[in-house]
């Protein structure tokens, strides 16, 4: 079997022999060669920067160049002025990072197309800004720096940068952050209600990525002596960090890396090869990548199969060491709740949420006990589902007020909700498609009540893994289960997230009976063993009437009986528009 | 200020040229939206299909001198039947792939195509700006003056749009795209072949670009590497005015020529450009799912 490359050991070996090679090499070749490498590493920087929003976080920033060209400018500017070159390599991250920053708050209001969109505009609008505002940028005539020659230091500089934005890379690809941002990337939604506060890692995340973007454009400057509007702001030059990082295969450790070798190397060719016709070639190349490739060459078939090349289109690199003797029993490693009967968990009074005119609930006000298994049941269309993505906080309610533990949560976002212990699973099942079975249900065992280190989320999760009978598919991308499979791992996230009072839409549905029968001992299970309260949506009667105490029954919105199981099953509204009567004749 | 710079007169004169760079706007941006929202394809390159036609169109009418109006179909015959290769070969194949991945491939496509037709009509054709140097007479209407070719231009272009906005309404193929534009699996399930009405969109798209292109060529210069200034603009548009909106759109356009002309006279000509950006990235994060959601509520 191949060494895998990617291990920590290969990787830190690879660092010090990147380190070691990067020093020694102006040493051994000519300039030329050294400033290929530099433009070699400024663009590796570019775009495995762009990367992190992209790749691990699923937003498509089309303006990334624009950091670029802020940061060259702010260097020129300042170091014209006679600023020193320490601060004024400072003053390029700063003000990079701090136009991502003013700019995420409007910018992540978008998803999708118009996020792109959006990003696209930045860069023509920063060109237009250099070349208009003349009296802070000289316009389009440029900035032009003192002749020196500075190509030694500024690709040492270069080398130290590409280097920190590598390894920065791996540090977001095996932390607790990095999978906030796979999490965010796979599904917003469920990323919150699984713990993650979602505002903070979308800053944070683009801020960082333009702090690199930068310091890379300020290094240009400083080599290159002379920035204009035009170079720090081309569009046609500032998708192509973007085309080398999708060649490689975006999302990969090694992505960026070879999409930029492979990229610049061909570039380079054609200047010396061609003496026109080069940006129609490189047009074409990337029109072929985007048409045969667009997850990348490592992640092309031929690559990923191989032996020598297979592990770098790994894309967890997370390494989690086996669970040790003592942790393998079947006990979930949940705090157990000692179950007071008295004790009010949830409360929703008058709670009621509208769709235009379509009030979908209405006024409804239940009172959820610990301890208790409650069903919640009615009609299609009586506003089951609409009642938990109130109670998780995806909607906020039109009127009314719920409270859990006595504290009302109405205005609350939903990652504060399931911090406070609200875990729910998706009628649809909703797993993290691109993480394995593990990863998903440590996102919510390290981002839920539970807070547990990344570590322990890894280990741990193999213990929920077997709870729902997934211990052989820990490994598996979760995209790849079958339904069912993808309806006991929501369980299993849910329940990592540690809830106290769990709600559960819709998982016997599908189901085969045996599975059936599994399932419902797995509630009992719950809230026998670890003190969970339950609310339960389910069609199938049969299993639900095995394990609930009591029976809530909707219809258009409103509570039409909030009654013990037994009494509810008599009640005649519920009879009418609900369960129905056997025929008349049967009896 | 002076009286001059104030006069009503002046103030006319620039809001009718402002009328007529709208009005080619609107055109560049029927086809953006068409493709985006039947097609759904963001063509970056959209606006270098326009760069493109009007230097051929020029180089056309400058060995040929041909009347425009006979240009026309001479390009558009060609870019149609080019729109329809581009996405029958490049863009189709990318459906039968995840969500992300389609986006990223036709980002990489549109982008490369925009460089790639760039260079070859740069190193064709020059990197110079042309245009189609019609001669035409200057109607007085008191200090007003209008150029004939102009006001051909604006009556072609509302002609056009009522002809366009008929088809899409009542034509058989017109009902197919607008349903596929509102629900690509319900048309389907119609016997709307979805995936050649998108195919045949994008090459009307490209066609009707082909036409802007030649208009503007009439009345502005054209250089290959314009184009992508000109998608910016055709984006904002189709956004203010809503995708599939033809009547919106034409509104949208012309506002933002209107803007513009004013922009550059009464303060800068370098400022006019901001304007299309500013007004995008506002409306977007005003109202984040378009102009068109906040209609609707």
């Amino acid at each position: 079997m191949a060494a895998d490359v990617t291990s920590k050991s290969a990787t830190l070996i690879g660092a010090v022999a990147a380190a070691m090679a990067l020093t020694a090499l102006p040493l051994l070749v000519n300039a030329y060669i050294v400033s290929f490498v530099f433009a070699l590493l400024i663009a590796f920087v570019i775009a495995q920067s762009w990367d992190w929003v992209n790749g691990l976080m699923g937003y498509l920033n089309l303006g990334h160049y624009a950091f670029y060209g802020i940061g060259g400018y702010a260097f020129a500017l300042l170091l014209l002025q006679g600023t020193p070159l320490v601060p004024s390599f400072a003053a390029a991250v700063f003000f990079a990072a701090l136009a991502a920053a003013v700019l995420s708050l409007p910018i992540f209001r978008l998803k999708g197309d118009y996020f792109a969109f959006a990003t696209l505009t930045i860069v023509p609008l920063c060109e237009l800004l250099a070349s208009n505002l003349s009296g802070l940028t000289k316009g389009s005539e440029g900035v032009t720096l003192p002749p020196n020659y500075v190509l030694i230091p500024a690709y040492y500089i270069a080398s130290a940068l590409a280097l920190a934005t590598f390894a920065t890379t791996l540090y977001l690809m095996r932390s607790r952050f990095g999978y906030a941002m796979r999490a965010i990337r796979n599904d917003e939604q469920v990323a919150e209600v699984s713990g993650i506060r979602l505002f903070p890692v979308k800053v944070i995340t683009l801020a960082l990525s333009a702090a690199f973007a930068g310091l890379a454009g300020a290094v240009q400057a400083w080599q290159f002596s002379f920035i204009d509007p035009y170079t720090m702001f081309n569009i046609g030059i500032a998708l192509v960090p973007i085309a080398s990082a999708l060649l490689g295969g975006s999302g990969l450790l090694f992505g960026p890396l070879v999409g930029v070798v492979l990229l610049a190397s061909l570039q380079q060719v054609l200047l010396v090869k061609l003496n026109m016709l080069q940006g129609a070639i490189y047009g074409l190349v990337i029109v072929l990548i985007g048409r045969f490739l667009p997850g990348g060459l490592l992640r092309w078939r031929a690559v990923a199969d191989s032996a020598a090349f297979g592990s770098l289109s790994r894309e967890s690199h997370f390494e989690t060491p086996a669970l040790q003797g003592g942790s393998r029993g079947d006990a979930l490693p949940l705090r157990v709740e000692k179950i007071d009967r008295a004790r009010v968990v949830l409360e929703c009074r008058a709670a009621t949420m509208a769709f235009g005119g379509n009030v979908a609930v209405r006024e409804v006000s239940i009172t959820i006990r610990q301890g208790e298994i409650v069903g919640l049941v009615g009609p299609n269309g009586s506003g089951k589902t609409t009642l938990f993505n109130l109670i998780s906080g995806a909607y906020r309610p039109k009127s009314g007020k719920i409270f859990v533990d006595g504290f009302e949560i109405s205005n609350f976002r939903a990652d504060e909700i399931a911090g406070l212990g609200i875990g729910r699973t998706y009628q649809i099942p909703r797993p993290f498609g691109e993480l394995t079975v593990r990863e998903c249900i440590a996102v919510g065992r390290t981002f839920g009540r539970a807070r547990a280190s990344l570590f322990d989320a890894m280990q741990s999760a193999e213990v929920f893994a077997r709870f729902v009978g997934l211990e052989n598919r820990l490994e598996t991308r979760a995209d790849l289960l079958s339904l069912q499979e993808k309806k006991v791992l929501e369980l299993a996230r849910a329940l990592a997230c540690e809830p106290r009072l769990l709600l559960v839409d819709e998982v016997a549905s599908g189901l085969s009976t045996v599975e059936v029968r599994k399932f419902v001992e797995h509630i009992r299970e719950i809230r026998d063993r670890y003190g969970v309260t339950i609310i339960w949506v389910e069609h199938i009667f049969s299993a639900l009437s095995q394990v609930v105490d009591r029976l809530v029954v909707l219809d258009g919105g409103s509570v039409i009986a909030d009654a013990p199981l037994a009494e509810a099953m008599r009640d005649e509204k519920v009879l009418k528009t609900y369960l129905g009567h056997a025929p008349l004749e049967a009896k | 200020m002076s009286r001059a710079f104030m006069s009503i007169d002046i103030l006319v004169q620039v809001v009718l040229s402002g009328l007529l760079l709208g009005g080619i706007y609107a055109l560049v941006a029927f086809g953006l939206s068409l493709v985006y929202g039947v097609a759904n394809i963001l063509n970056i390159a959209h606006g270098t299909f326009l760069a493109i036609s009007g230097v051929v169109a020029s180089l056309i009418y400058g060995a040929t001198g041909w009347h425009p109006l006979l240009i026309i179909p001479a390009l558009v015959v060609p870019v149609f039947i080019f729109g329809y290769l581009f996405h029958a070969a490049l863009l189709r194949p990318l459906a039968s792939r995840g969500k992300h991945e389609e986006t990223i491939g036709t980002v990489l496509i549109t982008t490369g195509a925009l460089i790639m037709l760039s260079d070859v009509a740069g190193v064709v054709a020059g990197t110079k700006q042309r245009n189609i140097p019609v001669r035409s007479e200057i109607l007085e209407f008191g200090d007003i003056f209008v150029s004939v070719t102009q006001l051909w231009i604006l009556a072609g272009i509302v002609a056009l749009t009522i002809a366009l906005h008929l088809y899409l309404k009542h034509a058989w193929f017109g009902r197919a795209v607008r349903a596929v534009t509102q629900d690509p699996l319900g048309a389907a399930i119609c016997g709307v072949n979805a995936s050649s009405a998108r195919a045949l969109t994008f090459a009307a798209g490209s066609g009707l670009v082909a036409v802007a292109g030649v208009l503007y060529a009439v009345v502005y210069p054209v250089d290959p590497y314009m184009g992508f200034s000109l998608t910016v603009r055709a984006f904002t548009i189709i956004i203010i005015g809503g995708i599939g909106n033809l009547a919106g759109t034409m509104v949208a356009g012309v506002m933002l020529g209107v803007a513009e002309s004013l922009t550059a006279f009464y303060w800068a000509p370098k400022w006019a450009p901001v304007i299309s950006v500013v007004l995008l990235l506002v409306i977007l994060v005003v109202f984040p799912r378009g102009f068109g959601s906040w209609r609707r509520t």
